[in-house]
């Protein structure tokens, strides 16, 4: 069966939690529900960034997800790398 | 009164031609944080290292893309450097720009920034140089509110589509690139401001295929306007250009030395597919070998004029890193119709074909020209259900194997893996 939105959300958020960089690509969120097109996962990611459970991170050149307060304890308050 | 000693940069204002340094010097007077910029270049280049980082948490509410983060890794030595930020400024469709836009966009980046700008950057954008992060929301709030612009793209989005200025101007115009510029940076917004992709992603779109924003050579994404019948000609203009009665290039080379007009050498033996002749004093086209590059075209542009049955070709796939060398785009879809009707829904399903395919196999920081390109044109044409046809094809073959697929076979073939397997070890 497939999964839900709020299921999709629980196993993104897992997976922000628990990978070993706080920054991740879009495509690695693919895999938290893979019977959905890359676009629908795209915009749950931005569904979650909307409310603050997850953030944008620009390394310059690319934008990534993560979760704000994996990056606080990386980057402090600042939020200067 | 210079902050810093900078001899090296100093050396930059020598010569005739203009410097970055004096145009620093001179913002300095009235922003003095440009001193560190020149304070921080000039020990850059004692070190012979760059002292400025990239990326961390930067952006205003909601966007992941039109803002990159930049901070000095020396920032007690230069406090006015510590956070300079990089802000991208959508660009209007064929950067059409109102001095009253423009001045107020300069008081924008006088109030909130350092003043410096880079008009534009590769993808189009007004790019505005240095900024701290408490500066972004005001910044962004007053962009959107009172000039009506919009931050661009950046990172891992679809970049700020770019156009020529197509049927405003243009008498080439194949098809109203600004419009369609416009409704797919509408229609596209999601994409545009938060990151969507496996990497960039940029749409350019020119009228016709003298290109003027570069689309083949810098666009994943390049609509490039052309036609599908016959160049419309006119013999007795042709005639004129022949007796030197009307200038070649519409009079672009007049003040060169370079003789009389003479068709043969400056329009038919420079046509790439060799498609044109005279006959008598008539010119002749083999339409069907002409490729439309509009060489002929454009140095005979009273006689010569673009066919009836516009629309476009799409290639796809170009790049121009520093690093990696440059791409252009291979043509796909030889002619599409640019339909403002049906509000662009074929151009909408190309690229909805190529986005699917693409965020489903390319690599992080892959570009969709270096996935075809690693995945093969051929699986590439099935992705996009184009049937391949000799115009996609650079050169004839080199390789002598010819790979079919079963369904491609009148009959097919029963194969067993299994048992071949036994024999050939994979």
């Amino acid at each position: 069966m497939a999964m839900s939105i709020e299921e999709v959300e629980a196993a993104m958020i897992a997976k922000a939690t628990k990978a070993p960089k706080p920054q991740l690509y879009i495509k690695d969120f693919y895999k938290c529900d893979p019977d959905r097109k890359p676009r629908e996962i795209k915009n749950i990611a931005n569904k979650l960034v909307s409310k603050g459970t997850l953030m944008f991170w620009s390394s310059g050149s690319t934008t990534m997800y993560a979760l704000p307060s994996r990056i606080k304890d990386e980057e402090g308050d600042e939020g200067i790398n | 009164m210079a902050k810093h000693d900078t001899p090296m940069l100093d050396e930059l204002e020598k010569g005739p031609w203009p410097s970055f340094v004096t145009d620093l010097k001179r913002q300095a007077e009235t922003h003095p944080d440009c001193w560190d910029i020149l304070g921080q270049l000039e020990l850059s280049y004692r070190d012979k290292i760059t002292h400025w980082k990239h990326g961390g948490i930067v952006g205003v509410f909601g966007y992941g893309g039109g803002i990159v983060g930049r901070y000095s890794d020396v920032p007690k030595q230069f406090p006015g450097v510590e956070h300079f930020h990089t802000v991208r400024i959508a660009q209007p469709s064929g950067m059409y720009y109102s001095s009253k836009n423009l001045r107020g966009l300069m008081d924008l980046w006088d109030k909130y920034g350092s003043g410096m700008t880079n008009m534009h950057g590769s993808t189009g954008d007004m790019i505005l140089l240095g900024t701290r992060t408490e500066n972004l929301e005001p910044l962004f709030w007053d962009l959107t509110h009172d000039l009506k612009q919009d931050l661009g793209g950046s990172g891992s989005n679809l970049r700020t589509p770019s156009c020529c200025l197509g049927e405003s101007r243009c008498e080439w115009a194949c098809y109203d690139a600004q419009d369609l510029c416009h409704h797919l940076t509408m229609h596209y917004q999601d994409e545009i401001h938060r990151p969507a992709f496996p990497y960039k992603f940029k749409f350019k779109f020119s009228a016709c295929a003298n290109d003027c924003v570069a689309a083949i050579a810098r666009s994943d994404f390049a609509v490039i306007g052309t036609w599908k019948d016959d160049i419309q000609m006119d013999q007795a203009a042709v005639k004129e250009y022949i007796a030197g009665n009307y200038p070649s290039n519409a009079g672009a080379h007049k003040d060169g030395d370079w003789g009389a007009f003479d068709i043969k050498k400056e329009v038919i033996d420079l046509c790439p597919t060799e498609c044109m002749w005279m006959e008598g004093d008539e010119l002749k086209i083999d339409n069907s070998e002409c490729n439309r590059c509009m060489h002929c075209i454009n140095v005979m542009p009273r006689a010569l004029r673009p066919g009836k049955e516009k629309g476009a070709t799409i290639c796809i796939g170009a790049k121009a890193p520093i690093l990696d060398g440059a791409q252009f785009a291979t043509m796909i879809i030889p002619f599409i119709k640019i339909s403002k009707e049906s509000e662009y829904e074929e151009v909408i399903d190309v690229i909805e074909k190529i986005w699917d395919w693409w965020m489903e196999v390319g690599k992080n920081r892959e570009r969709v020209g270096e996935t075809m390109q690693r995945i093969g044109l051929p699986t590439f044409l099935s992705v996009m259900e184009v049937e391949p046809i000799p115009q996609h094809v650079k050169e004839p073959r080199s390789n002598p194997y010819v790979f079919w697929k079963e369904e491609e076979i009148p009959g097919g073939w029963e194969r067993d893996v299994v048992e071949f397997r036994k024999k050939h070890a994979a």
